[in-house]
């Protein structure tokens, strides 16, 4: 791996930023809504109004107002918010790291549940524990989130009274409580993503299993139990990187539903609100912060996954 | 013959399918004593590999067997799996077929002769890598240090397959199978690698199973050969009285099938003096392009050079073979004369000249056909026999001519195909029968040259002789012009009246036959030569 | 095509999503005229009723009848869904075959542009495009077919190139066939196969993902009986009657893994040389 596939791989997040930025902001201004009128109310006066967009620079040529947004988002400033009238960057990163809490949480989870069920399965293929794993995953894949979501607060919070179904305690809080209500959306974005990465790890592992230099190290002697953890796991899991960083995607649009109904205020959330209220800045800023994680997680897959496997040879 | 090492009697080995047991291998007798090489010769699905699984003790479920394998009087097929375990590694060893695919890609070449000696001998890990230095050392390799903390990736396939043998070789064990350790070779690696095996044999006197399907080759290394045919040994016995007098029917078929430059199949050059049919002129090619970011960073460009400056001529009825190894730039040729790569330099055809793609017109995409080397990827899976065989009867067949169903019949017929195999698709046919079919289709335009890109390499022996036969009638009735790409120097000295050689994207010989003997030759050329084992000795 | 269905009979996978597919599209043709009850009539006497011989699925909020409009709902859930993949698939492998053809650094811009798109979360893009084109089952379809179109792109182009470097193309060239004949004859049948797969898969995303904008209020409008707007609205009442929210979520659920089987199957069954 070399620096300049890190620069190159750099460079393409810049490009893929500011695509979707210009997607993001198209998108966003040709809504139907006029930021002026939002701002000052139906009851404005037309000279009031005027005023108002000659100094949001409404009235500039669309490609001058995408240059001073993005003038402004390269320094961290994303604008006001129309909803609160505060400034959305700080809500919004605030936001973020809630659901950041959220996702690591899901991911380990996911990770020390996932492995071991794709391990067992390949391992024992066609056999009992196999077809369970088989079953439970395609029904994991098959449920959207909401559904999920619900039928788990039905079980227990409803039903078990275990849990809270909704809201949010900072950990730095109240540590104990704070964890209680993150347990069930943990568990609904983590099932999800077990049921998907199991999967993967199953027949990633069982084409290793069928290779060549699996059977040559079976023919020299060492054990199944020595040929699986040294030989074929560290094969089967360097693709299950990309995958997860790949799901870290699906993570993203996931969060806004399991947010929604757990209400938890992370950028999900909040992303809904400033979607129900039009709140241009708060749009763009979500869209936007989302995305580039979104390119920062596959980013940083690429570069483990290089660093992993040297065979990949990168230019 | 002392007490043998390996000792197989009456063994069979049934597989289990839905429709019944299907029979692999058929009552086999061999025996193996120390200091012996046996070579076991096949054909593709003759059963050679199931019974290095059998002896390995490595096989499916569904197998069911009968017999007796044994290793200086221990039955294996009674064994347990852990004495199996012990065994494997530590008293048969294995080398396999492919070195690229039986090293494990993300542990180091050391690591994996290291481990070896760590589970049977019970080593140090520190003792272990120590050791199999010396290993390295002593299977050749020329920095040994360095090849254990190497990657497979990072090792050529003689250096790959020089750790597999340091790795079988490793713990002294009483017997290795070598499972055509040289196929995936080029040439002369082969050679190379051959010598070794020959040196560490007589060193350690282990006793070999050497699998192959290259009687030639079985002839320069085996004391004693086994031929196996659909699951049977047909035939076994010292090499010298196997080869001289083969007793069994499909070992004559066999022997006579290998191809012997000293038996030539095609007639005399056709006549100097006639204008060359077609001729190439300094044709280069370059692959890749420049990139964008290297370019702005500075480095290098990555363009690699495919051909460099080629020119050759081919005269009307002429076979030009040519030869070279993998990445010498042969089938970058053949793409190039038919449109399938970029070039630089010129062709003339039939006094057209030809300077790119555009010049390609009618005529010549008529006169000039290529063969491919695998009828898998040549032949379209969802296309029928007759479809694949019609379009170039509607784009070159005569104004007028049929282009029938008679007419499809009568192309396979010419490649002795039966006409019904025009409703088949190609995955119903044999491999064999594949090509036939593109075969063909090339002269379904009563081409004046054949492009030839190494159509027999991915084919069995006796199915290669009569392919060859089929080819060689067809230049005999059309008076066709063939390109003849291969690797196999032995089959190009049968049919081609003059051979080039390529090295490197290089044409470092042009010569006629006839003078491949003679002393005026390039290098490589010669340790080419020097590096083909010449088939064993003709049956008279 | 027979022999396409019996291949799949064959395979336990392709087998069961085979079944629960041709239900479903049996219910989306004709549920509707087995509805026991018009699926908006409103019984303010029998609300909330769990299973019973009268009403197989119970009622809900305002007494109607579930299994009625689970029946009637089929058709706005399915249907749209289907139809939003099929169109994304559309715009996709247009696009995935032109950067195939097109090859060099063409490809590569179309390429880093669809990556940068994808990285958009689809449910975010569909949320912004069905924001900017209103609230309406019509503008979903729209929004989920554009959200999976950069995805079909990829699997196009990747499918595309991989048959554009067989021998029989190459063959095809070197016989000098036209391109329209190259495109048309030689490689598309080897390109649809595995995208009828994809497709088919993505099929119950869309699925997933229509239903979740109408959860959230993006999709379909009350008084419909779309399947994720039933359970939006069931969400209400759950400590009542947890039948309300049972139900469609099971069908949601029962559609997506029909389909994600029919695809598992048919990749293996198209497979011409399997």
């Amino acid at each position: 791996m070399s620096p300049s596939y890190v620069l190159k791989r750099i460079l393409l997040i810049g490009y893929t930023l500011l695509v979707v930025s210009l997607i993001v902001f198209a998108i966003t201004q040709v809504l139907p809504a006029d930021a002026a009128v939002m701002m000052l109310g139906e009851n404005a006066t037309p000279d009031a109004l005027a005023a108002l967009r000659a100094k949001m620079g409404l009235n500039d040529p669309i490609w001058m107002q995408y240059l001073h947004w993005l003038s402004g988002v390269v320094r961290g400033d994303f604008g006001v918010s129309m909803r609160t009238g505060q400034p959305v960057a700080p809500v919004m990163l605030e936001a973020l790291g809630r659901s950041l809490l959220l996702a690591l949480f899901s991911i380990t989870l996911m990770l020390l549940v996932a492995i071991p069920l794709g391990i067992v399965a390949a391992v024992r293929r066609g056999r009992a524990a196999d077809l369970g794993v088989g079953f439970l995953s395609y029904v994991g894949v098959s449920l959207p989130e909401f559904v999920t979501a619900t039928l788990i607060v039905l079980l227990f919070a409803d039903w078990l009274q275990w849990l809270p179904a909704t809201g949010y305690v900072p950990l730095t809080e109240d540590p104990l409580r704070g964890l209680k209500h993150l347990v069930l959306p943990v568990l609904t974005v983590s099932l999800i993503l077990i049921a998907h990465v199991s999967r993967m790890v199953r027949s990633e592992l069982v084409d290793v299993l069928h290779s060549d230099y699996i059977r040559a190290a079976r023919l020299k002697g060492l054990s199944k139990r020595q040929v699986l953890f040294k030989h074929a796991l560290r094969n089967a899991l360097l693709p299950t990187i990309t995958i997860v960083a790949l799901d870290v995607g699906y993570l993203l649009g996931g969060v806004i539903v399991v947010e929604e109904i757990f209400a938890l205020p992370g950028i999900g959330r909040q992303l809904i609100v400033a979607i129900q209220a039009r709140d241009l800045p708060s749009i763009q800023a979500g869209a936007l912060i989302m995305a580039t994680t979104y390119a920062v997680a596959n980013f940083l897959a690429d570069i483990a996954y290089a660093w992993l496997d040297r065979r990949i040879q990168y230019d | 013959m002392g007490e043998p090492i390996l000792d197989i009697a009456g063994y069979s080995l049934d597989y289990a399918t839905p429709t019944g047991f299907t029979r692999a291998l058929d009552d086999v007798t061999l025996a193996i004593a120390k200091g012996e090489v046996l070579g076991l010769v096949g054909e593709s699905g003759s059963g050679k590999t199931s019974l290095a699984w059998a002896i390995m003790r490595h096989l499916p479920k569904s197998a069911r067997e009968a017999g007796s394998i044994r290793l200086t009087g221990q039955d294996l097929l009674k064994a347990s799996e852990a004495e199996i375990e012990a065994i494997r590694g530590r008293r048969i060893g294995m080398v396999f077929q492919d070195p690229s695919t039986s090293l494990n890609p993300t542990l180091p070449l050391g690591e994996q002769l290291a481990e070896v000696l760590v589970r049977h001998r019970s080593l140090s890990r520190k003792q272990a890598w120590a050791e199999g230095e010396e290993r390295l050392a002593h299977v050749g390799l020329k920095v040994p240090r360095q090849m254990m903390r190497r990657y497979p990736h990072e090792a050529s396939g003689g250096e790959k397959q020089r750790v597999v043998i340091a790795t079988a070789f490793a713990c002294q064990p009483e017997c290795i199978i070598f499972d055509e350790p040289t196929t995936a070779l080029d040439v002369i690696t082969a050679r190379q690698i051959l010598d070794l095996f020959k040196a560490l044999q007589e060193e350690t006197g282990v006793a070999s199973l050497y699998i192959s399907h290259d009687l030639a080759l079985v002839s320069q290394i085996a004391t004693r050969v086994a031929v196996i045919h659909r699951g049977r040994i047909v035939e076994q016995g010292g090499v010298g009285e196997v080869f001289a007098r083969p007793q069994d029917a499909y070992t004559q078929r066999l022997l006579a099938a290998v191809p012997r430059p000293d038996h030539r199949l095609v007639e005399a050059a056709p006549e100097t003096a006639g204008k060359p049919l077609v001729e190439v002129e300094k044709v280069s090619v370059l692959y890749g392009r420049k990139p964008f970011l290297g370019r702005l960073l500075g480095r290098a460009n990555t363009q690699f050079t495919g051909n460099r400056e080629v020119s050759l001529s081919v005269k009307p009825g002429e076979i030009l073979g040519i030869v070279g190894e993998s990445g010498s730039g042969k089938s970058t040729l053949a793409k190039a004369m038919t449109g399938l790569n970029r070039f630089e330099g010129e062709i003339r055809f039939a006094g057209r000249r030809i300077t790119g793609l555009s010049d390609m017109d009618r005529a010549y995409r008529r006169d000039v056909q290529i063969i491919f080397q695998h009828p898998d990827s040549s032949l379209n899976p969802r296309q029928r026999i007759r479809e694949i065989l019609s379009r170039p009867l509607a784009l070159y067949g005569e104004p007028g001519a049929r282009k029938d169903a008679a007419a499809i019949g009568a192309l396979l017929e010419q490649v002795r195909l039966p006409a019904s195999y025009a409703e088949r698709y190609p995955h119903q046919l044999s491999g064999g029968e594949k090509q036939r079919v593109a075969i063909a289709r090339a002269f379904a335009s009563r081409p004046k040259l054949v492009i030839c890109d190494e159509i027999t390499s991915a084919l069995d022996v006796s199915v290669q002789a009569s392919v060859i036969e089929l080819l060689v009638d067809l230049q005999k009735r059309f008076g066709t012009a063939y390109l003849f790409i291969t690797h196999d120097l032995n089959l190009v000295r049968q049919i081609a009246h003059r051979i080039a050689v390529m090295y490197r994207g290089d044409l470092v010989d042009l010569i006629d036959v006839a003078a491949l003997s003679g002393a005026d030759l390039h290098p490589y050329t010669r340790s080419l030569l020097a590096a083909v084992p010449a088939p064993a000795t003709a049956a008279a | 095509m027979i022999e396409i269905l019996r291949r799949m009979l064959r395979s336990p996978q392709g087998a069961l999503g085979l079944v629960i597919v041709g239900l479903i599209l049996l219910v989306v043709i004709v549920g509707p005229a087995f509805a026991p009850y018009d699926p908006e009539k409103m019984a303010p006497l029998m609300r909330y009723k769990p299973p019973s011989a009268q009403f197989w699925l119970g009622t809900d909020q305002y007494g109607r009848d579930i299994l009625s409009r689970l029946l009637h709902g089929a058709r706005a859930t399915v249907l749209l869904a289907v139809l939003a993949t099929a169109l994304g698939t559309l715009v996709g492998a247009v696009v995935g075959t032109v950067s195939a053809f097109l090859g060099g650094r063409s490809d590569e811009a179309i390429m880093r542009t669809v990556d940068a798109i994808m990285s958009i979360p689809s449910l975010l893009l569909a949320l912004l495009i069905v924001n900017l084109l209103g609230k309406s089952s019509l503008n979903a379809l729209f929004a989920i077919a554009l959200a999976f179109a950069p995805g079909m792109a990829r699997v196009t182009r990747s499918v595309a190139l991989s048959v554009r470097k067989q021998d029989y193309v190459n063959a095809a060239i070197a016989r000098g066939e036209s391109a329209a004949f190259i495109v048309g004859r030689e490689m598309l049948p080897n390109v649809i196969a595995p995208i009828i797969v994809e497709m088919t898969i993505r099929v119950a995303f869309a699925v997933m993902l229509f239903a979740t904008l109408s959860f959230l209020g993006l999709g379909a409008q009350p008084p419909a009986s779309e399947w994720g707007l039933m359970v939006s609205e069931a969400r209400r009442f759950m400590h009542l009657s947890p039948w309300m929210i049972l139900w469609p979520s099971l069908a949601v659920a029962l559609v997506a893994i029909g389909f994600n089987l029919l695809g598992d199957g048919l990749r293996d069954v198209l497979n011409p040389r399997s």
